[in-house]
């Protein structure tokens, strides 16, 4: 049984169509991370996931459940953290942490209280009154307590500076792989994803892209870069070539295709280049590489 | 997790909770305070003629203190659930979301209740010391629609905060202004005293519309 799974999922906003047939699954103790340009559909995902949004059809399943009728034990399993860490704002990090723990049977206070321990705060501080950076370890030590099969986390990095995200990324990989947890996260950082996640789906507006183990996906799509003979010649999109960005002579092009392929092609094609070489990337540039800068 | 959930809600609603029982003692205080001074300034008899002939309304002052609670307790109990959407943390709790906003509202309406009483035995008692149980009885009755209101007041009020859609936020509105002002066109004593009974079960009819309320928040209807 797949830890989620989503059946041709459609889903509209009045008459915008978000997606189409969408479906995806995540497999128990991967990290998938959904990557997607603003207004792809990733918050839609995970409404749908946790039940706060009906889709136009299909299905979500959370460990074989519907997400639209989850019952009070698989949601126990879920851990949920929501955009910009919302938390209960109007209690302290003791009250915040009693409330919750009389809601979890298998609650673990120990974790929570370490990572509360690393902040400035007073524990009769309240989380209102916290920076962002600090709300986030709050909730995320929140989680880690209930210490749920799965977490769903929507858009981690939002509000944090360089230092929480990197605390936050490293405490959860080191969490999610000792205890097996299943993570199904979105972040619009991407560089972030890079350090957490094993499994990669980028979605486009209305439709998936790519879904794939991380290293195969960044083994397999390939930036090269060269100038042109001529300024003029014009590098068409195909089944070969997934993206192109030229600016006058110089070319970026974004492929599937081997090196070798690329080069046949262009021959192929009467456009004569010089420098060709191939680029290595991050994660963030083969995400522009492969949904465009626009 | 009952424990759990009256420690969260108690946190929200406290210090309404509080400032209400402040606010009861003060002004029933402040109520019979006068009517001591009126009986003694203005001679018994005349005063209590005043009241039995001239229609004289001597608790006017508790009129609007019991919707001003509901509506005040309903608005520190839901709307901090509202902001930030905040609703979506209990909604993912472990427990059956019908249930527990069941949960939460019981316990609302328990504090409600139980500020309501408070007011309601310490009127009684003030009434019982100065007037025979012919004029407390008489104007227990016109303070009850009153408190029935207050309760509608809460009911409607957390429904109205929990909406997630407007023109459903503008019905609720209109009906809770049509409901609740039902309960304030009679200015007799005790005019109420045979619709109670039905005042009373549209009230409680009214306490389960936040049921609608979540239902579309859950959905994300917009």
């Amino acid at each position: 049984m797949y830890a989620i799974e989503c059946k041709n999922l459609t889903h509209y906003y009045g008459k915008k169509l978000v997606y189409e047939n969408l479906s995806f699954h995540v497999g128990e103790g991967s990290i998938l991370g959904l990557l997607g340009k603003n207004g792809a559909g990733k918050s839609t995902t995970i409404n749908i996931l946790n039940g706060f949004l009906q889709p136009h059809s299909g299905n979500c399943y959370i460990y074989g459940e519907d997400s639209q009728h989850l019952t009070p034990a698989n949601k126990a399993r879920i851990g949920f953290l929501i955009e910009g860490h919302i938390q209960y704002a109007f209690m302290n990090i003791t009250q915040i942490e009693k409330f919750y723990s009389g809601m979890y049977p298998n609650w673990k206070r120990e974790p929570y209280w370490e990572l509360m321990a690393k902040l400035k705060v007073q524990p009769l501080q309240k989380i209102s009154t916290m920076s962002c950076g600090q709300r986030s370890q709050v909730a995320l030590g929140l989680i880690l307590a209930q210490d749920p099969d799965l977490l769903i986390l929507d858009d981690f990095s939002m509000g944090l500076d360089p230092g929480y995200r990197r605390l936050f990324i490293d405490y959860l990989r080191e969490y999610a792989k000792a205890e097996k947890k299943t993570i199904f996260t979105t972040s619009h950082i991407i560089q972030d994803m890079e350090r957490l996640i094993d499994d990669v789906l980028i979605m486009d507006y209305n439709r998936i892209l790519a879904q794939q183990p991380i290293s195969e996906f960044m083994k397999n799509f390939k930036q090269f870069r060269f100038t042109l003979d001529n300024p003029q010649a014009v590098i068409p999109k195909n089944e070969l070539i997934w993206n192109v960005e030229q600016i006058h002579d110089k070319v970026e092009c974004y492929t599937y295709a081997s090196e070798e392929n690329l080069k046949q092609y262009l021959s192929g094609s009467q456009i004569n280049y010089t420098g060709f070489t191939e680029v290595t990337m991050s994660l963030e540039d083969a995400f522009i590489g492969l949904t465009g800068k626009y | 997790m009952w424990k759990s959930i009256i420690y969260k809600e108690w946190l929200k609603i406290r210090w309404t909770a509080i400032f209400s029982i402040v606010v009861v003692l003060l002004v029933c205080g402040f109520v019979f305070l006068k009517v001591s001074h009126d009986i003694r300034t203005t001679d018994a008899n005349n005063f209590w003629y005043s009241i039995l002939f001239m229609k004289y309304n001597f608790f006017t002052l508790l009129k609007f203190i019991p919707i001003i609670i509901g509506i005040a307790l309903a608005l520190s109990q839901y709307f901090p659930e509202t902001v930030d959407k905040r609703m979506k943390l209990t909604f993912h709790l472990p427990v059956e979301e019908n249930k527990i906003l069941l949960q939460m509202h019981l316990f609302g309406t328990a504090v409600l209740v139980a500020v309501y009483l408070l007011l309601f035995l310490l009127f009684f008692a003030g009434c019982r010391y100065y007037f025979p149980i012919e004029m407390t009885v008489a104007a227990v009755l016109t303070v009850l629609p009153w408190i029935i209101s207050g309760l509608v007041g809460y009911f409607m009020v957390s429904t109205i905060i929990l909406e997630p859609i407007w023109k459903f936020r503008i019905f609720y509105a209109l009906v809770a202004f049509g409901f609740i002002t039902l309960f304030y066109i009679r200015a007799e004593q005790a005019a109420y005293a045979h619709a109670m009974l039905p005042l009373f079960i549209s009230a409680m009819m009214a306490s389960i519309s936040i049921l609608f309320s979540g239902y579309r928040f859950r959905k994300g209807e917009m």
